[in-house]
């Protein structure tokens, strides 16, 4: 365990699907070679086969504190990234052509389901259909199942925030945390043979800065500190009010993200009245976040409903976040006022051949 | 173990080549190892019950030139393509001191290995026990490798000598060798893989 560690809750009374947090990770993260299909962060629609497809039964974490036997997701489980049609429509000279999607095979259906292949599609029957969103990036688990299995002690957490890292130094490829890491968000790099998963943005959190994923949130979804802090949203969310919860606390990793779960509305009788029972249903909710979810849910109603009234609420005014920079605890700078003298540089070993390293993320930038 | 000199080892890196015709081959029983020995209790859960390191022995014979030393390595086995992991195997000399094989190595006893994947190459490592390995040192190595049917025959070369923290193999010095094989096609890698148990004696003639 480390000496400190840092969380996530993530609000998703206010996730929007926009998948803005997915593409200021990729931006930052993940565009180097072999990097294709990764998506660090991820929105999947729930119900829903999330990404990889059916990850829930993958297996690997830990069952009554064993370590228990999981499967390596394939490229294909995460959604094969598609090519568009782009130089035909824009250069083509073919008026007529039109954009499409290369999975696989021109359009024959091979490799069709990319990583968010079954957004918005949800459950249960108008009117009466329901969905909500769902991101997700590496839990830096406090007993992280993935390091535990690596027999190249290749992955290490930092003491001194819980930072889960993978050494791509000592790396060899053997793929055991794939296997073992139960929420399947380690990814495998077939041209470096190294696996990688999402850094928490160290480089940024060193500096003070939030996740790129947390400050680029339009929903403002996102709340970031450590736990033992009593002023930080993490400590008032996780511990004082407890109303975030960890995703599938049952694979017994202790997973450092935590969730408001979603609030939704009411169901319609058979003559459209509308009744007392939410739409999404609690065993549903449980199934993901465990027991407390009623309790929870029952919370923040009954804060709103004190908001109404007129009265003031220091949960609402955190989840609503009144104050944007309140959300990050200790990481509030601003990108712009950290950037030393040193850009961070990325050197991306599939490219060094001889070459100066490539430079590909500059601290400057506005992100 | 014996490494015959011969005139020119050109003639002898492609392990196909007539030369290695008239070497003398011998069988190393292979085992698998331990499953109490897998380095984390993912590995030994995960693959309890799933047989690893079944290839029961490899057929090798060796010759040197006075610089150059070839191991010539067989066994049954090709994967098919498109596995997660290579077929692979390793040779192994002690690099100080009296390292333990089964242990590879420890800090204090190294043992200089070089790793042969299906489809990559060779590469130089030096273990320091079970699970530390890393780098070796940069010197001449070099690999050929011929599917047979269903059976390996590979190559692996490197000079002979020793300092620069390469494993001492010199002519007319006795030393010992070891071997590792991974079969791909059962997903071995890492410690999941058939050894030669023990060190078996090396002669390098001089």
């Amino acid at each position: 365990m480390s000496k400190r560690q840092v969380a996530m809750v993530m609000d998703l009374n206010k996730c929007i699907g926009c998948h803005t947090c997915s593409i200021a990770c990729k931006t930052l993260w993940t565009r180097r070679e072999g990097m294709k299909h990764m998506w660090w962060n991820t929105v999947n629609t729930q119900p829903g086969e999330g990404t990889p497809h059916n990850y829930e039964q993958m297996g690997g974490g830990f069952r009554n504190g064993e370590a228990q036997k999981g499967i390596r997701p394939t490229e294909e489980d995460f959604g094969v990234a598609w090519d568009f049609n782009h130089d035909d429509v824009f250069h083509g000279g073919d008026e007529d052509a039109f954009l499409q999607a290369n999975y696989g095979e021109w359009n024959n259906g091979e490799n069709w389901k990319g990583p968010n292949w079954d957004e918005d599609i949800g459950a249960g029957e108008f009117p009466n259909s329901y969905y909500f969103y769902l991101p997700r990036i590496c839990n830096h688990c406090t007993k992280p199942a993935c390091l535990e299995a690596c027999p190249r002690k290749a992955i290490e957490k930092r003491d001194e925030d819980g930072i889960v890292l993978i050494n791509e130094d000592r790396c060899s490829g053997y793929r055991f945390c794939q296997e073992a890491c139960p929420y399947k968000k380690i990814y495998f790099n077939e041209i470096l043979g190294k696996s990688q998963k999402c850094i928490f943005c160290f480089p940024r959190i060193d500096e003070g800065v939030a996740t790129a994923c947390s400050r680029q949130c339009p929903g403002r979804v996102r709340f970031l500190g450590y736990h033992d802090d009593p002023e930080g949203p993490i400590y008032k969310l996780v511990h004082e009010y407890k109303v975030a919860l960890p995703l599938h606390s049952e694979y017994g990793t202790d997973p450092n993200v935590f969730y408001v779960p979603p609030i939704s509305p009411v169901k319609y009788d058979d003559e459209g009245n509308p009744t007392d029972e939410h739409r999404i249903p609690l065993e549903y909710l449980e199934s993901l976040f465990g027991p407390r979810v009623k309790e929870v849910l029952d919370k923040i109603e009954s804060e709103r409903k004190r908001v109404a009234a007129g009265e003031e609420s220091e949960l609402m005014d955190l989840l609503i976040s009144r104050k944007w920079l309140d959300m990050f605890g200790p990481f509030s700078k601003h990108p712009r006022d950290v950037v030393s003298a040193e850009p961070v540089r990325i050197v991306d070993p599939a490219q060094l051949s001889g070459a100066n390293p490539v430079q590909i993320m500059d601290m400057g930038d506005k992100s | 173990m014996i490494s015959k000199r011969i005139a020119n080892i050109k003639d002898f890196m492609n392990p196909m080549a007539p030369g290695w015709q008239q070497q003398q081959v011998e069988v190393v029983k292979m085992m698998p190892t331990p499953m109490a020995m897998q380095p984390t209790a993912y590995i030994r859960n995960s693959r309890a019950g799933m047989p690893h390191g079944e290839t029961g022995q490899i057929e090798v014979s060796s010759v040197h030139d006075g610089e150059t030393l070839a191991v010539n390595l067989s066994w049954e086995g090709v994967s098919p393509k498109g596995g997660d992991f290579p077929d692979a195997i390793a040779v192994a000399f002690p690099l100080k001191g009296n390292p333990v094989l089964i242990m590879m190595g420890s800090k204090t006893d190294p043992i200089h290995i070089l790793h042969w994947k299906a489809g990559k190459g060779v590469k130089s490592m030096v273990a320091h026990g079970i699970g530390l390995s890393e780098k070796g040192p940069e010197f001449r190595i070099a690999s050929e490798a011929v599917e047979d049917g269903n059976r390996w025959r590979v190559v692996i070369s490197r000079i002979l000598g020793t300092g620069g923290g390469i494993a001492p193999v010199t002519p007319g010095v006795d030393t010992k060798i070891g071997f590792a094989l991974w079969s791909g096609a059962n997903d071995e890698r890492a410690g999941l893989k058939a050894f030669s148990i023990d060190w078996i004696p090396f002669v390098v003639e001089a």
